[in-house]
């Protein structure tokens, strides 16, 4: 279609801007507290989200991954604001988004605040490339009329396809589409990128464009967060949140223990204990029984031998992500070394040793991985302690 | 009487490829008549898409002539330059894809005022009552002001057969349009551009591999390999029913 390019009049006077919430954290993008979202159909009521609490600080890239119907594309419909919660709060840049907010005040916030990217491109199959990156622009009336197909056409070079500007979506690749729909997508210069299964539909090469794209944003400061199915790109993401049964996993048990099965990591983010210690404080005593399996969540701890009549030998610092009281609990339940805080707090995760061990028989491939680690810590031990020699 | 609507003369499309010249389509001569509803199945890879492209001017011809009667104009449609062309598929033909694009942050009414809006054509105040009114030909209305994700995959289908008519086209082509959608809904879809064409007039040209829904069509082609094989006139015509 050959666009008259006109805004209307009710797009003349739009309200972009939300009430400011005065609690909300400075450095965070995204904040969901206590978020459910409930569906109703014939078959009666089903929870998809159970309570939410989600944190991301501005500049992140962050990828969410889940099994299909774990819920992670209603996670981020929610921060979109295409669906809404039925409980909770969901807020982004510091604007609450669905308390006392009209759908269409929501939608013009949502053109200036949040780019968009789908699965399936969603570009107007009538409209040409370059039509399409100029529509949010258009939608939220930004930027001069006669500036907007000059930054249309920037957008397209910056993603490659300033050949194809003037052709229909029908005539250019599907990876192609997917460019100008992230163009498109990038427009009113959003802070945020929200892109669900970007490259869900596309070869190896365009999904590597398209990841090397996102890169490029998050280096001039832009927040993106995605839902995805392919570890090629939830490795070059800061952070990859995993959600399970419509629940977030604790990402200090989903880096730590990456071969469990998300049902186990689940179970583990509910089971764990959170412990703080202070600066060389005693966490597990030589000899001590041992009742927890520990994932250390922020801060080091050193694990120390203490010879007798001579100084304390450190036998390693672990740090994030990192656990302890594995070989213990696999070898008989008495911890072979003292561990300790490190020269600041540190906060660790402890999971009961009885539902460790359960769900241990139940993961070969996570005991296995855990084995490898314990061996490498006995070797060091034994290297070390010379009581070791009498076991 | 029949009034043609669509000439295809004497119509060749080769694509150059690094493997040497790919001929899609060879030497396609047809006529759609107005009211038509003429469906052209073939495989994968037979060239339904490309006639498509060919009708609608959204890819050149290699050789030959399309001519489209609409508005009381005969137009060659691929002797319009990029802009003209444009203006004149935006007037003159809808166009329905596999896949419906919808535009996910816009509510479905919104959906279908924005082509009305870009074209220009009605006041915004029209153009809703006109979005409102095909919503509620594709017994859609209830739905106006969700958004897309909120309904399922056939009603969006039925907003962008809605959103294809918003500028008042006498001519819809659709490509697969129910190739992502379940029989019974696939049912439905049928059932819809049925009434376009038996209570508005429309004429509609349908590509799918799908050979079942042949009895849905009021006339129906076959491609194989870029060559229109047969022409079977279907005496059953828009109210036959797909056999599941």
């Amino acid at each position: 279609m050959k666009t008259k390019r006109r805004t209307s009049p009710r797009r003349t006077q739009p309200k972009h801007v939300l009430d400011k919430v005065s609690d909300a954290a400075p450095e965070a993008i995204i904040e969901m507290r206590g978020v459910v979202k409930k569906f109703s159909n014939a078959a009666g009521e089903f929870t998809v989200l159970k309570g939410v609490d989600l944190m991301i600080d501005r500049g992140e890239f962050v990828s969410i991954v889940g099994k299909s119907g774990s819920g992670k594309s209603t996670l981020l419909n929610m921060i979109t604001g295409i669906d809404h919660p039925t409980s909770g709060q969901v807020i982004v840049n510091h604007n609450d988004i669905y308390t006392g907010v009209s759908e269409s005040a929501r939608s013009k916030w949502r053109g200036k605040n949040l780019g968009i990217v789908f699965q399936f491109f969603q570009l107007l199959p009538m409209l040409t490339l370059l039509e399409n990156v100029m529509l949010p622009m258009d939608y939220v009336d930004l930027y001069d009329f006669d500036e907007r197909p000059k930054r249309a056409m920037e957008l397209l070079t910056l993603v490659g396809l300033e050949k194809f500007a003037n052709k229909l979506p029908i005539l250019v690749s599907t990876g192609q589409q997917q460019l100008a729909a992230i163009a498109r997508a990038m427009a009113c210069d959003p802070p945020l990128l929200i892109a669900d299964e970007p490259t869900g539909n596309l070869d190896t090469r365009s999904s590597d464009t398209i990841i090397g794209l996102f890169e490029h944003f998050v280096q001039q400061g832009k927040t993106i967060v995605m839902v995805t199915h392919d570890p090629s790109l939830t490795s070059r993401t800061h952070r990859n949140i995993i959600i399970s049964d419509g629940e977030l996993i604790d990402e200090t048990i989903s880096r730590g223990l990456p071969q469990l099965r998300h049902r186990h990591m689940l179970e583990f983010t509910k089971l764990a204990e959170h412990k703080i210690y202070q600066p060389q404080e005693t966490i597990v005593s030589r000899d001590e029984k041992l009742n927890h399996f520990y994932i250390i969540r922020k801060g080091e701890v050193e694990v120390v031998l203490q010879k007798q009549r001579s100084k304390e030998t450190i036998l390693s610092r672990l740090g994030m992500n990192e656990f302890f009281g594995e070989a213990e609990l696999l070898r008989g339940g008495k911890s072979i070394a003292n561990v300790r805080a490190g020269k600041t707090s540190v906060e660790v995760l402890a999971i009961p040793r009885d539902d460790y061990n359960r769900v241990m028989a139940e993961s070969p491939i996570t005991m296995e991985a855990v084995s490898k680690i314990v061996q490498k810590r006995l070797q060091e031990h034994r290297m070390a302690d010379p009581r070791s020699g009498r076991k | 009487m029949s009034i043609p609507i669509v000439e295809i003369v004497n119509v060749s499309k080769t694509y150059s490829t690094a493997a040497g010249d790919f001929p899609a389509l060879k030497n396609i001569n047809l006529t759609v008549n107005k009211g038509e509803f003429l469906g052209v199945v073939g495989k994968s890879g037979a060239g339904k898409s490309t006639l498509l492209n060919m009708i609608n001017g959204v890819d050149e011809l290699t050789s030959g002539e399309v001519l489209v009667h609409s508005d009381g104009r005969r137009v060659s449609v691929h002797h319009l330059n990029e802009d003209e062309k444009a203006l004149w598929r935006g007037r003159t033909m809808g166009v329905v894809y596999q896949s419906f694009q919808l535009l996910p942050m816009l509510t479905l009414v919104e959906n279908i005022t924005l082509p009305m809006d870009l074209a220009g054509n009605f006041k915004p105040r029209e153009s809703r009552e006109k979005a409102m009114e095909l919503l509620r030909l594709v017994e859609i209305e209830e739905h106006a002001e969700k958004l897309p994700a909120l309904i399922s995959g056939g009603q969006q289908q039925r907003v962008a057969i809605a959103r294809a008519l918003a500028n008042d086209p006498d001519i819809l082509v659709a490509d697969e349009p129910t190739g992502s959608l379940d029989s019974v809904t696939a049912d439905h879809i049928f059932d819809v551009f049925s009434r376009l064409v038996a209570e508005r007039g429309k004429t509609i040209v349908m590509v799918t591999h799908d050979m079942g829904l042949k009895s849905r069509f009021t006339r129906c082609l076959t491609l194989v390999d870029g060559e229109l094989q047969n022409e079977v006139k279907m005496e059953t015509k828009t109210k036959g029913r797909r056999k599941s």
